[in-house]
């Protein structure tokens, strides 16, 4: 009975503490100049439909004594130019937590970007 | 060499969500690195011979072939069951000098640029701009492929330039996957490049107005379109106004394109007259007809480019929830009489805002368009005197039949000399609803159904007409009493006869079936058309 008593509102936090780790907003910046990396067949659905985007889902770990990192972008077949057309970071409350008991070397990475075409 | 990807699918859609339609495979060509292969020439050539390849490939599998850029048109004109090719990737570009000229050529050398079929707008008028150049038009963004917008004609409302198709010089197509399929057209009484350039491009060069005309607007199905020969101007700036006017004088405007009355921009205004607008465009939403006693109208004057204007771009973007739109419009596809609260409850995300003022180059106006959702566009062509009597009859049908979830607006073009243009009157006036796709299934009825009942409406009041390749419309639709065989009959006359002939003498019958597809077919545009000698209708006549 105590149970059962205590199931719903255990329940109904562990929801919200999902839902809050889980929260997020995103940032987009996109240069004006430049046309993008088109994609073929279009797949998508969202805003990224005609463009051929990359996106980077990780944790990067980094040691006690580095500051920041950078991400480098290469020129692949999915980015011929290895020039950024727009970036799209994703940041929330999950990934927040995560750095911070971590105290900085666990950093979430979620990233979304599209390349210049190239010429 | 240059590189082929070839994908097995099932399936294959727009830009704008309009199909998804069969295909069994998808080409992709990238042109081989500057690195390895440093001359633009040699890549150029390289990649028709690739081009070749692939046709070569299709045509011992008895098989379609057409190329397509940016999947932007809504209509199933760049759609092929068999074999796509997706050329956006085929971006080099030539500039010109004196000695490339042929020696009749009244054009700038300084103004001709030849580009490879996949380069967009945006780049085209990027790399032009570093020669201190622009294009003369522009479709209302920048995404299209230069040879996806001359094949289907696409326009801005550049009243006195006409569509993008008007200010191209030659065309480089590939015919054929022989050696002497790869040709290059100009019109006789206007050439441009002498035969050495055409030589150096391993073409065969034909000057002849009316096959360069009926190619011009070839709908993807005159073969290949490898290069693009383009006469661009020098950089300018555009001077961008919305403003709201009386409807009574918005329409005799459009009517006339008479702007000597209009006085309201005091800043456009010389010697007591309005000046004529670059560009002038009409918001119309039709559920407002009897409450609102003004139009949003778009006026853009021309001026002298210099360095220093206002930035004409915003920090931010923003955009309306896909989700909400599609919620909506799903709801009053059941609903139907919540579609009209819908667009006016969303009139200002779609239309400018009153009294912006912006300055830019063409580029910067004419801007990128993101994505939005599946969308749908019925684009007609008048003569620009009868524009505010059609805009009065599709509006009504667009109620009486719909209601629709879409807005119409208005744009203006001068007649094209392309054969099969919808820009066939001297002002040419192109009335378009817009807006989003809806559940067909429910109670709004069919998109097709709607072009048609408009298609019927403008016939039924002695309005000529003519139809965008590149938006939605029943294609495959003739009305009992036009007595033509064809829509395109029905809208072109003998002009639709003329491009057939054009299309029969220069491409093989093998070829012909290749570059044929259910759009030209549903169209009336497939069929052979007996020539007595195709030889000399083709043939260089300088």
């Amino acid at each position: 009975m105590q149970f059962k008593r205590y199931l719903l509102p255990v329940l109904l936090l562990l929801f919200i503490v999902i839902l809050l780790l889980n929260s997020c907003y995103s940032v987009r910046l996109r240069s004006v100049e430049g046309a993008y990396e088109p994609a073929a067949p279009l797949v998508r659905d969202d805003y990224y439909r005609n463009m051929e985007v990359i996106e980077l889902d990780t944790v990067i770990t980094i040691g006690p004594v580095h500051k920041d990192f950078t991400y480098l972008i290469r020129k692949t077949d999915k980015c011929p130019s290895g020039k950024l057309h727009t970036v799209e970071y994703r940041n929330t409350l999950g990934a927040v937590l995560l750095s911070g008991i971590t105290f900085g070397r666990k950093r979430k990475v979620k990233i979304k970007y599209v390349c210049m075409k190239s010429n | 060499m240059a590189r082929t990807t070839k994908l097995s699918l099932t399936e294959w859609d727009t830009l704008h969500n309009n199909g998804p339609w069969e295909l069994k495979t998808l080409y992709k060509t990238k042109l081989e690195a500057s690195s390895l292969m440093p001359s633009e020439l040699d890549r150029y050539n390289d990649a028709a011979q690739e081009i070749q390849k692939l046709i070569k490939e299709t045509q011992n599998q008895n098989e379609g072939f057409r190329a397509y850029g940016s999947a932007w048109s809504l209509s199933h004109v760049a759609h092929q069951k068999d074999r796509m090719h997706f050329n956006a990737h085929m971006n080099t570009y030539f500039s010109f000098k004196d000695q490339d000229l042929h020696s009749n050529s009244n054009y700038k050398a300084e103004n001709l640029f030849l580009f490879q079929c996949g380069n967009i707008i945006k780049e085209i008028s990027e790399k032009l701009e570093g020669h201190g150049k622009a294009l003369k038009t522009t479709g209302a963004s920048n995404g299209q492929t230069i040879a996806g917008c001359i094949s289907t004609g696409v326009h801005g409302s550049a009243i006195k330039v006409g569509s993008v198709q008007d200010y191209v010089v030659g065309l480089n197509l590939i015919i054929g996957p022989n050696p002497g399929d790869i040709v290059y057209l100009e019109p006789h009484t206007k050439p441009a490049l002498n035969d050495v350039f055409a030589q150096k491009m391993r073409s065969r060069v034909i000057r002849n107005d009316g096959l360069f005309n009926a190619a011009l607007v070839g709908l993807g199905s005159f073969g290949f379109i490898h290069g693009v020969v383009i006469e661009a101007r020098n950089l300018f700036l555009l001077k961008r106004y919305v403003r709201k006017i009386k409807k009574k004088k918005a329409l005799e405007l459009a009517n006339t394109l008479n702007f000597d009355s209009f006085t309201d921009i005091p800043e456009e205004v010389e010697n007591g007259k309005g000046r004529s607008p670059y560009h002038y465009k009409i918001f119309i939403n039709q559920y407002r007809e009897d409450k609102d006693s003004d139009y949003v109208v778009e006026f853009i004057y021309m001026h002298d480019y210099k360095t220093s204007y206002p930035d004409p771009f915003p920090v931010i973007k923003k955009s309306v929830y896909r989700d909400l739109i599609r919620l909506a419009v799903n709801f009053g596809s059941t609903v139907t009489f919540t579609i009209p609260l819908f667009i006016n409850a969303l009139k200002n995300s779609i239309l400018p805002a009153v009294n912006e003022v912006s300055t830019g180059t063409l580029a910067e106006t004419f801007w990128d368009a993101p994505y939005q959702g599946p969308a749908f566009a019925i684009s007609f062509g008048v003569s620009a005197d009868k524009s505010s009597e059609a805009l009065k009859i599709l509006s009504k049908v667009s109620i009486d039949k719909g209601p629709v979830p879409g807005i119409f607006a208005m744009r203006f073009i001068k007649k094209s000399k392309a054969t099969l243009s919808f820009a066939r009157w001297d002002k040419t006036c192109m009335i378009e609803i817009d807006g989003v796709l809806w559940n067909e299934k429910k109670n709004l009825g069919t998109l097709n159904g709607l072009s048609r009942e408009m298609m019927k409406a403008l016939h039924q009041n002695g309005i000529e007409f003519t139809m965008h390749w590149g938006k939605n419309a029943d294609w495959s639709f003739v009305d009992a009493n036009w007595n033509k065989p064809s829509l395109s009959d029905f809208m072109y006359g003998d002009d639709a006869k003329t491009w057939r002939e054009y299309r029969t003498a220069l491409l093989s019958p093998e070829m012909q079936k290749l570059f044929t597809n259910r759009f030209i077919k549903e169209c009336g545009l497939d069929k052979a058309e007996p020539v007595a000698d195709p030889a000399a209708l083709i043939a260089s006549l300088i």
